[in-house]
């Protein structure tokens, strides 16, 4: 009898667990890619002499900020 | 005369016990069986739980083990429910029912140490469930364990395999991913310097949140060493301490000295085990951050920082 009840106890709990979704909705499983921006408004790629924050072509701002170094951006990646 | 000491003249002959006895007794009894109860409980359902819990955690597919964590706080739940149950009835039948009848009873009422007696019983028994509870919840934990060798391998074989399959996609060079990235990185092709933007996996966006565990499980070793040097100190205090009961009735100068000697080598041992067991913490931290470096190198600025602010608590 109560072998039986911590069971029942027990598949209820996991039950539970098992039909509770997580908060944040389904998780997103993705595969490593590469892509690359070219400006929005010229068509021009950014190389890395360029910077970051602005098209080297036309100007177009791509991010208003000022980048400060970090771990894998340095603060040479700002735009002149 | 006047029949004045009659009275305190029974009472002190009486060898009889007095009659609140009997519930105290009734009670001690039946807070032992209960706990009795209680402990069978839970070994009941700990041994059930167990098992249920470690195939959980080979089962659960989420990479955070949710589904694990939510049965596994759900069981510690009930272990908990427990435990306060055993909690409550002490503080009724044993606390509550002790402080009434000490305010009743007289410290110098040759019965009192009846009294003393029953609190001492319960609370040693109570301490008893205490450590079952403990050792239990020791096991529930350790179900949380898991290979965390395995998914590291996981995460190095599949950066293996991904290190030179991008190209550029501007020119279509060759572009070599460098290291494990653990965020968005920009990375520059060789060829033509335009600025790709390479997303690592969810794999490998995991090695940051199991880097901590794995290094800690590496340095395992280490800690323990460092735990046994800690737990020294009291036993050695506690050997000493029986010595010097020993001899409180000890005339024979030799034995003394003999016993004063041991007593001065435990000393000096202890007060060892003081100051190196710091040292064998900060052995195990530096050596557990060098392996944390090892695994994300790209984090070691914030590591050391962590590390830093850990030596300032040894």
């Amino acid at each position: 009898m109560e072998e039986k009840k911590v069971n029942s106890f027990l598949n209820r709990l996991k039950e539970n667990a098992q039909k509770q979704t997580n908060y944040g909705g389904e998780m997103e499983i993705t595969e490593a890619k590469i892509n690359a921006k070219d400006c929005p408004n010229c068509g021009a790629g950014r190389a890395k002499q360029d910077g970051l924050t602005h098209c080297a072509y036309c100007g177009f701002e791509f991010f208003n900020i000022k980048l400060t170094d970090g771990v894998y951006i340095k603060k040479e990646d700002n735009s002149i | 005369m006047f029949g004045l000491f009659k009275k305190s003249k029974d009472s002190q002959n009486g060898e009889s016990t007095p009659e609140w006895y009997s519930e105290l007794q009734e009670n001690q009894q039946r807070w032992f069986a209960f706990l009795e109860k209680l402990e069978a409980k839970m070994e009941e359902f700990a041994t059930a739980a167990i098992p249920e819990l470690k195939e959980i955690m080979q089962s659960d597919d989420d990479i955070y083990k949710r589904t694990f964590h939510r049965v596994y706080s759900g069981v510690n739940g009930q272990l908990n429910n427990i435990r306060e149950k055993a909690r409550d009835v002490y503080e009724e039948k044993v606390h509550d029912v002790y402080y009434n009848f000490n305010s009743q009873i007289s410290v110098l009422s040759k019965h009192h140490d009846l009294l003393s007696d029953f609190r001492s019983a319960c609370s040693d028994r109570y301490n008893e469930f205490e450590n079952k509870y403990d050792y239990w919840r020791k096991q529930i934990d350790k179900t949380q364990e898991r290979d965390l060798e395995t998914e590291y391998q996981k995460i190095l074989d599949e950066y293996e395999a991904i290190k030179n399959k991008f190209n550029c996609t501007q020119c279509g060079g060759n572009i070599v991913i460098e290291k494990i990235f653990l965020i968005q990185t920009y990375i520059t092709c060789p060829y033509c310097q335009t600025q790709n933007t390479f997303a690592p996996s969810t794999l490998g966006r995991n090695l940051q949140n199991i880097a901590r565990n794995l290094a800690e499980q590496r340095t395992a070793h280490m800690y323990e060493a460092y735990e046994a040097e800690k737990d020294k100190e009291r036993d050695l205090y506690h050997q000493r301490h029986e010595l010097s009961l020993s001899i409180i009735h000890e005339k024979d100068k030799k034995v003394l000295h003999e016993v004063q000697l041991k007593m001065d080598d435990l000393e000096e041992q202890r007060q060892f085990a003081i100051k190196n067991a710091p040292k064998l913490h900060q052995e195990y931290l530096r050596a557990m951050y060098d392996e944390l470096n090892k695994i994300t190198p790209d984090l070691k600025e914030h590591n050391e920082k962590m590390y830093q602010n850990q030596l300032q608590y040894l």
